[in-house]
This record gives structure tokens, sequence and C-alpha cells, in this order.
């Protein structure tokens, strides 16, 4: 009986372990997820448009942090202070190169159809169009194959809850996560910015009437969002390595989230971003890791089922 | 027309050089044909399409061991190489086999190089009694087709598994192993072959299917995950893991087990063998130290490389399968100086009967014609290199 009992202890100690492993790893997807989703959701509110290729601009971001790295860190092992400079730059240049992509992107790709008042089905098909050439472009000139990404530190367990480690690598991505969320939500609800994103998601024909200049206010909106993507790919990559595919299904989920939290929703992507890569994450210790994304999307028909608009609801001109 | 002089007074000089040079070699030459018959050895394999390199790989391995055997002035007859291209294509190979059939000089072939070609081709070399020596074709159904020509110096698809089980659990002493596959027919074929070795050699198996992802060209899955299913494998308590698959995706699964703090012995299959492995895994430092077999040896020979590069031009490290062409040429070579008459029965015969040291390993044939022994190599990667071990 003893024995039983020492087994139950043990078998509970390492369900316990394994509980808190997957939590963390699936807080620290679920701020990926979040940081692309805002992308999603920004460009929804104010367009009401899917930039299905915002994938492509995660994957940009992905590989400019990939070059900064391989160029500032080579076979160093950085440490301190350096480590701290470097992932700083690898977000910002990530930021910056997926804010010029999705400015390119919204010129080339989606201004062109706004000024011809074309329909929506044709911006579902220049974004997919825009996708395809940009990853196939990527993968025409980086190759089409995964490419390790230098590390800016040495990944280590710094601390642990309940047991399971925390890596270095999953404490960047949270504080870069938060700071990113902060700021975004103060952008939106304070700035004059926010305010004309605000107006033109809630009506862009008034908006436009009160003198919100709203190309200005989209060019905006997609620089903001993609900046968020291209430092989200540079984070993602910093785990996994960089290849032209990398943005397909993290962006894929990041949607998923999107529509979790209430497409338009800024604070509901972040919401549902976290929930997605929590929930998937913990859902391994039921079902084998090959069941993730059947959890994922059986997660997102169950909730638009009882709930289509989302946990939050579909509302950034209202919200934030 | 001060031109023409110097063109005369060229080709004068040319043709005396000519004089004084060709005689030598001529005589040796005409007195050595004269007296020696001279056979051909074919090759049967792709030398054009999407596979050509493997080809041209496999090829001026043949070519080499031709040239040695020629210029080492032992052999009672001369030999020629001539090549069938099959594109590896098994439409294709049927008409290049009875091309070959057809070739009367022709004694043996190495190859066909391709599995779906080999089995084309099989039945026109059987019915001509053609010995063919595949260094490269590892369909199991190949030996026990009931073709008492075919022989191939290389381990067939079933033995890769077992194999690695016995090294990771007899020789590495592993008593738990954590077998992964990626979800296709070639990772969960391994690792369904290897767990089931590994239970048998008495180690304490769990397996789990972690599909390959998006960020990969052979998958669906996401690559997020890669850090559940390296907790889970941590969570197992095993003091080692199979991943039956392809490089990238274990490329990406390394840097999540190091994350999650595995420090187990790794193993992984020739899928998995791949300089693009180290390239693709963040950190690079996770793929130190795991384990990938392969049926192929690389040469480590380093006469064979530089020869083997005079002749191709390119290095002779990463020309898959060109040791095992090399062995195979000389097989048949070998089999056919213990003949005093040369026939295609003849040297089918003497291959059953063949023992012989080669390059990567001892050639010797199984009566279904499969090589006998151990023919699987490791490898492990050191410091971002892949270096070879030796055979299990």
């Amino acid at each position: 009986m003893g024995g039983f009992g020492h087994y139950l202890a043990s078998h509970f100690d390492t369900l316990r372990l394994e509980f808190w492993s997957l939590f963390v790893g699936g807080v620290a997807n679920g701020f990926l997820y979040g940081m692309v989703a805002v992308g999603y959701t920004l460009v929804y509110g104010v367009l009401r448009l899917i930039n299905f290729a915002h994938s492509e601009i995660f994957m940009s971001g992905g590989f400019a942090g990939y070059f900064v790295m391989k160029a500032l860190i080579g076979t160093s092992v950085p440490s301190g202070f350096a480590t701290v400079y470097l992932i700083v730059i690898g977000i910002v240049v990530g930021g910056l190169v997926g804010a010029i992509v999705a400015t390119i992107l919204e010129r080339v790709a989606y201004r062109p159809l706004r000024r011809r008042n074309a329909p929506k089905l044709a911006y579902l098909i220049s974004a997919i169009g825009a996708s395809y050439f940009l990853f196939n472009m990527a993968g025409k000139e980086f190759g089409r194959y995964s490419i390790s990404m230098p590390q800016p530190y040495i990944n280590h367990p710094v601390f642990k809850i309940f047991g399971a480690p925390v890596q270095l690598y999953y404490i960047v991505i949270l504080i870069a996560g938060v700071i990113m969320f902060l700021g975004l939500d103060r952008i939106v609800a304070k700035t004059k910015l926010g305010r004309s994103i605000r107006a033109v998601a809630q009506d862009a024909e008034t908006a436009s009437l009160m003198g919100v200049n709203i190309d200005r206010t989209i060019a905006m909106t997609f620089i903001v969002g993609g900046a968020l993507g291209g430092a989200a790919g540079f984070l993602f990559g910093l785990g996994t390595g960089v290849v032209y595919t990398m943005g397909f299904t993290p962006a894929l989920k990041a949607f998923t989230a999107a529509v979790l939290g209430g497409i338009g929703n800024l604070r509901g992507a972040m919401i549902g971003g976290l929930l997605l890569g929590v929930v998937e994450s913990l859902s391994v210790v039921f079902v084998q890791a090959a069941y993730i994304d059947v959890v994922a999307f059986g997660i997102l028909v169950a909730v638009l089922l009882f709930r289509p608009t989302g946990i939050l609801g579909e509302r950034l001109g209202r919200a934030a | 027309m001060k031109l023409r002089l110097n063109k005369t007074v060229a080709a004068v000089a040319s043709s005396a050089l000519l004089l004084m040079a060709v005689p030598a070699v001529g005589i040796a030459s005409a007195s050595g044909a004269a007296s020696k018959p001279s056979y051909t050895i074919g090759y049967e394999g792709p030398l054009s399409g999407g596979n050509q390199q493997l080809g041209l790989n496999m090829v001026f391995a043949v070519q080499l061991a031709i040239n040695q055997a020629n210029a080492s002035g032992k052999l009672p007859f001369t030999l020629k190489l001539k090549t069938y291209d099959d594109q590896g294509d098994p439409t294709i190979s049927p008409t290049q086999a009875q091309a070959a059939v057809a070739n009367k000089s022709l004694v043996a072939i190495v190859g066909p190089a391709f599995s779906g070609a080999t089995a084309a081709a099989e039945p026109y070399y059987k019915a001509a009694h053609i010995a063919t020596v595949s260094p490269s074709a590892t369909r199991v159904t190949l030996a026990t087709s009931g073709w008492n020509n075919f022989f191939r110096v290389v381990a067939d698809d079933g033995v890769q598994g077992p194999a690695d089980a016995n090294y990771l659990v007899k020789k590495l002493g592993k008593t738990s192993v954590y077998v992964v596959n990626d979800g296709t027919s070639y990772g969960s074929g391994v690792a369904s072959a290897f767990a089931a070795q590994a239970t048998t050699d008495g180690a304490k198996v769990s397996t789990a299917t972690v599909p390959g992802t998006t960020q990969c060209q052979n998958g669906s899955a996401s690559s997020t995950e890669y850090s559940a299913a390296a907790t889970q494998a941590v969570a197992s308590g095993a003091s080692s893991l199979f991943y039956g698959g392809y490089y990238c995706d274990l490329g990406l699964f390394l840097g999540a087990l190091q994350s999650a703090g595995f420090t187990g012995a790794i193993m992984s299959d020739d899928g998995a063998l791949s300089p693009a492995l180290i390239q693709g895994t963040t950190p690079a430092s996770a793929a130190n130290g795991v384990y990938l077999t392969c049926a192929c040896a690389s040469s480590t020979n380093k006469t064979f490389n530089s020869q083997y590069q005079a002749l191709s031009h390119f290095s002779a490290a990463n020309a898959t399968y060109a040791p095992e062409s090399y062995d195979a040429t000389n097989a048949i070579i070998n089999a056919m100086k213990s003949l005093k008459k040369i026939t295609r029965a003849g040297i089918v015969t003497a291959l059953h009967k063949l023992s012989m040291k080669g390059m990567t390993k001892v050639i010797k044939f199984q009566s279904n014609g499969n090589i006998s022994g151990s023919a699987i190599y490791v490898n492990q990667v050191k410091n971002g290199k892949i270096v070879q071990l030796g055979l299990e």
C-alpha cells in the first residue's frame, strides 16, 4: 500500500512537472500568436479585410533578424549586456523590416484595389497572391531549407515554476510581448493615431468628414501591425530558426487567435493568442503532440459555435 | 605564308612527338589486346534527369575500379565500362536492360541503382543469366523475388531499424527509449522496426508520433508542437530517444529537446543524415552528440578519395553510394578472376561463392543476394560535423 502511495505521489510529481512545463511553453507560444494576431485584427478593424499576406511579414521579420544576428554574432557567444543589446536590435530590425514589407504590401496589393472600389473577394485573392509571391521569392533567394539562427545567448533555465524550468528564451518572449502589448494598447487608446484608427474602424466615411486622413491612417495601421508581426518573426526564429515557409502555420494560428478573441478587437487578439497557446500546449497532457492542431482548431470551431463574435466580441472602434 | 609555314612546322613537330610516344604505348597495348579477351561491365542507373548526380556518383567509382583493375596488369582480360541510363525510372529500365542483354561482350551489371528500376529490369537480366550487383537498391522484396542473379552490397530497408536498436540498447547500454516518428511511411516504418527490436532487446519503450511541420518540406503540422513533444519526452524519463524521420524536422525537435532539458542519447536514421541537419538546428549546439545511421558508407580512404576526385572532378566525401559502387564493381571483377572460362552464368555462380574484403565492408552474399553481416554505418555529430564512427 505504501509502495502504491509512493508510486502515485511520484507519478503526480511527474504530471505536475509536465503540466507546468507545458504551461510555460504554451504561454511563450501564446505571446507569439498574440503579437501576430494583433496585426490581423488591426487591419481587419480599419479595412474589414483579412491580410493573408501577414504570414510573410512575419517571415520577413524572421529573416531580417537572422541576417542581423549572423552579421553581429558570427561565431562568438555573447552574454550580459551584449545579449540584451542584440535582442533589442533583432526585435527592432525585425519590426522595421516587417513594417516596410507591410507598407509595400498595402501600397501594391491593397491601395489600388481600394481606389477602384474592388469587391472584398479581390482583396482576398490579392492577399493570397502576394503571400505566394513573397514566400516563393524568399525560398528562391534564401534557399528552401531551414537555417539555424545564431544565438545571442546560451539558452538555459533561469528559474523554476513549481519545478518546471523556465528558459531564458521564454523570458525574452515574455518581456518583449508584455512591452509590445502594453505599448500598443496605449497607442490605440491614448494617441492621435490611435484615435484615428478607432475612428476609421467605426465609420471610415464619417471619420474622413471629420478630417481624419484615411490613407495615412490605413498605412499607419499596416506599419504598426507589420512591426509587431516582424518582431514576432524574429522572436520565433530565435527559437526554431528561419525558413521561407516559417510564416504559414504560426500566422494561421494567430488568425485563429484573432477570431477567437473577437476579430477587430485588440485585447481580444492578445487574450485569444495566449489562450490558444496555453490550451493547445496543455492538451498534450491528455493527447499526443500529433493532436495539437486538431485541438487548436477544435477550440476555434467550438467557440465560434457558441459565440460567433469571439470571446471579447468584434469592436476595435469601441474597445481599448 | 609565314602562318602556313608555322603550321607546317607545328604539324611536323607534333607528328614527330607522336612517332616517339605512340609506338611505345601502342606496342604494349597491342600485344596485350592480342592475347587478352575484352569484356564489358555495364552500369545501369540514372545518368540524366533529377537523380543524375546519384548516378554520376556511382559511375565514376565503377570507372575507377575498372581502371585500377586494367592498370594492375594482373588480369587475364581487359575490362570496359558501358553505361545504361534508366533515369531511375521503372518504365525506362526494361528497355535499358534489354539493350544490355543484347550487348554480347557484356558480362555483368553494377546496378540498377533504384529499387523500382531494379524490380522492372531484373526479369530480363535473369533470363540472360546476367549478374546484377546493386550499390543502392534497398527495397526488401528485391531479395525475395526469386532472382538468383540479384546481389546488393548495401543493407536493405528492413535492417536499419533493428540494427539501430541493437546499437542503442546493447552497445550504448540504454535501458529506456522514447521512440518518435514523423508520421511519414518512411519515418514510422523505421521507428516501428526500431521499437520492436528495442523491446526484444529488453529496453523500456514508449512511442509518440510528432508529425512533420510546414517549416519543412514534408509536413502539415505547426512547429510549436515540438516544445510540447520535448516536454513529454523529458517527462517519460527515458534515457535515450530515437527519431524516425528526416533532418529538417529533427533539427527543430533537437532545439526543443535541448530547451526542455533532455540529456539522453539521441539517434536517428539516414533520412536525417545530412549536413543540413546541423545547418537547420537552432541552437546549432543542440545537434552535437546525435547518432545518425545509414546503410551507406562515406569514404575515409584517402587514396580512393584522391583518385576518385581526379576522375570525377568532385569530392568523394559527399558522393553517396560511390564507395558501394566501387565495392560492387570489384566484387564482379573478383568473381571474374576466379573463373577459368568467363561466362555470364559463371559470374553469377562465382558471386554466390565470393568472399572479399571490400572498402565499405566484407563482401559476402547470402543465398538471396543480400549482403552478409552488419552493414549499417553509425555516424555522430561532433562539434558541428558529422563523423563516421564505423559499422554498428
